[in-house]
């Protein structure tokens, strides 16, 4: 895996797509930061003040090779998420990346037509089928999953669930995903969870691979679901992070068989049957 | 007005040639930040606490912000010695600052062993020349080979060499890859984190004078500022033999969640740090260099060159960045560029002329 870089970005776009839900673009420096992978975030500093303090990650949802252009999906929730939707674009942002381990292995090739080239993802090497399960903000990174997939001719079955329909993306890539919708309140879609609807209308075995990110609870019930039917559940975590590169031992959670992952460096993306949910 | 300035600091038998280090705990065993910094603009890494067994740490959360700060339960999840020796030492030798490792413990025992056993490693690695190892750090560093970015003005420290390996251009660590150790008698975070050590002086006198029988390498005790008197702690370690005191680990707080009536931290309590910690910092600085004549070195928010000078100013004659280094990894460097622009400004020749002398 290629070292991260810090370099001063220029905002393209900051605009809302859902209730509470934003996407922000941002140039990518070509040839000095690596190319993100799905799975993989990004960490920026929201202002110059104490307010927020820490350096913010973001999942990508999103690379455009031909115009290097990296988006991102956030939920406006706290104090430095208030001020990131403030910003416009043209604004300066200073942005580490790509950080964590992606769903993808990845090789940084970029063909004739621009398009970047994934090898083997780690969990496609069999499985025939694959359900992609978000849930709310977890649409992110899922989406960029969903169009790397694609792009590799990979059908993938994506799932994405909901409070009610006010947080359902207006954005192109999530229209692409030819999505599910579920929603609690059954106001569009499925009524339930993405759990509920996986659990009811999906058929899964050994040969599936099931991606999910979301909620813990979410995250609890569809490891759970795949992991009843022999199916693999890879799964994108959340955690408070600190120095975002591995130093700080900060964002660990408990794994299966005793001992701490980082969720910056061994994650963000695990194998669902390597985390101790019990103790999450 | 020339531009030469002294910023060099004695610590015992060794020399720092950069005072501004990067506090243990919050740069890892430094190759985490490969790619992300340039080694020459630090004056030491501090490494993470290296205990003589692997430590898991604490339970999750571990990490909480505050304002103007944050608070940490980590519990010196480390390695250990044996892996920080076979996995971590040669990549920090390679690097061309200062490495000092912080060791931690649960028992005097355990403090001794681990000194013993990086003494072992030292005795059958010097090779006498005052050259360090090279190891392949390509993918490392190198971004770092001259280009075109404000940030790596001073990149040409670190020349890549054809095989990809670096040439330390000389600088070392006393030829033996490790400048001297910071023994941490201050963790809040753990039961056994050897705070007991550091709130007791007739303990951390006798621990230090222990530890100063295995050791020429400049010992640093790390003090906590969870006392009442921090001068008695100080001066209990310069009677032990210490060679400098640093100050301050963090201070225990808690952070309560009251929709779910519970500490958002899975340990409850945990150490705070960063800008909000600095005045406390500062004052204990002041306050510790009055007690002892060995050389202080101060911590606690510092995350600008003038956050740092009021440490130098209070009697701090070198000093650790922690929490910024979260904040943007190039601290240290900033700082210790901005210390001698100051130095140049106010007609300063020697750092050491102006530690200490706010009365």
């Amino acid at each position: 895996m290629e070292p991260p870089t810090q370099f001063t970005s220029r905002m393209i776009a900051n605009g809302q797509i859902a209730e509470g839900f934003y996407e922000l673009s941002l140039a990518w420096e070509p040839g000095v930061a690596p190319i993100p992978a799905p799975g993989q975030f990004l960490t920026v500093r929201i202002g110059s003040g104490a307010v927020p303090l820490l350096r913010r990650p973001f999942a990508f949802a999103g690379f455009d090779a031909a115009s290097s252009v990296v988006t991102i999906i956030y939920q406006k929730r706290g104090a430095g998420t208030e001020l990131l939707s403030a910003k416009r674009a043209g604004e300066p942002i200073d942005v580490i990346g790509p950080l964590g381990t992606p769903f993808a292995v990845r090789d940084t090739r970029i063909d004739t037509d621009n398009n970047v080239v994934y090898n083997k993802y780690a969990a496609c090497i069999n499985p025939q089928k694959h359900i992609i399960a978000a849930g709310g903000i977890g649409v992110g990174p899922m989406l960029f999953l969903a169009s790397s997939l694609k792009a590799r001719g990979i059908p993938a079955r994506f799932v994405f669930g909901c409070r009610n329909q006010s947080f359902i993306p207006s954005v192109k890539t999530f229209a692409d995903a030819n999505p599910q919708i579920c929603t609690d309140d059954g106001g569009a879609g499925f009524r339930g969870t993405v759990a509920d609807y996986v659990n009811a209308n999906m058929s899964l075995d050994i040969n599936t691979t099931v991606y999910a990110c979301g909620p813990l609870p979410m995250l609890r019930s569809v490891n759970e679901i795949a992991r009843t039917a022999g199916a693999k559940c890879l799964v994108s975590l959340e955690a408070v992070m600190a120095c975002g590169v591995g130093a700080c031992m900060g964002c660990a959670v408990p794994v299966a068989g005793g001992g701490y992952s980082r969720v910056c460096k061994e994650g963000p993306v695990f194998d669902g049957k390597d985390i101790l949910w019990e103790r999450m | 007005m020339g531009t030469n300035v002294d910023l060099s600091v004695r610590i015992g038998t060794n020399v720092f040639a950069n005072p501004v280090g990067v506090a243990s705990g919050t740069f890892g065993y430094g190759g985490e930040y490969g790619g992300l910094v340039d080694f020459s603009d630090i004056g030491a890494i501090y490494t993470k606490a290296v205990t003589l067994e692997p430590r898991g740490g604490n339970p999750a959360p571990r990490l909480v912000e505050t304002p103007s700060g944050i608070l940490n339960s980590i519990g010196l999840a480390n390695v250990g010695v044996e892996k920080f020796i076979s996995d971590k030492l040669p990549f920090l030798k390679s690097l061309p600052c200062a490495v000092v490792v912080n060791v931690a413990g649960s028992t005097e025992d355990e403090y001794l062993r681990v000194i013993e056993r990086l003494e072992s490693v030292d005795a059958s690695d010097v090779n006498g020349n005052g050259t360090v190892s090279t190891v392949n750090l390509s993918g490392l560093l190198r971004r770092f080979a001259p280009r075109n970015d404000r940030h790596c003005e001073r990149s040409e420290a670190i020349q890549i060499i054809d095989n990809g390996s670096i040439d330390t251009g000389g600088v070392n660590n006393n030829g033996s890859g490790v400048f001297g150790y910071e023994i941490n008698v201050s963790c809040p975070n753990v039961n056994h984190g050897g705070l007991a050590f550091g709130t007791d002086p007739a303990q951390i006198e006798r621990l230090t004078s222990s530890l100063r029988r295995l050791t020429k390498k400049p010992l640093i005790i790390k003090l906590t500022p969870n006392v009442t008197d921090i001068a008695t702690i100080a001066k209990a370690a310069e009677s032990g033999g210490a060679d400098a005191v640093s100050l301050i680990n963090t201070l225990v707080g808690m952070v309560i969640d009251v929709k779910t009536r519970k500490p958002v931290l899975g340990a409850k309590t945990g150490g705070l740090s960063g800008p909000a910690v600095r005045p406390v910092g500062v004052a204990l600085t002041y306050r510790v260099k009055r007690a002892v004549s060995i050389p202080v070195i101060g911590m606690g928010g510092i995350t600008c060159a003038d956050d740092a000078l009021q440490y130098i100013l209070a009697g701090a004659s070198a000093v650790q960045i922690g929490t910024a280094n979260f904040i943007n990894p190039r601290t240290a460097g900033l700082v210790s560029a901005g210390i001698r622009e100051y130095c140049v400004n106010n007609g300063v020749s020697s750092l050491k002329d102006i530690c200490g002398i706010v009365e």
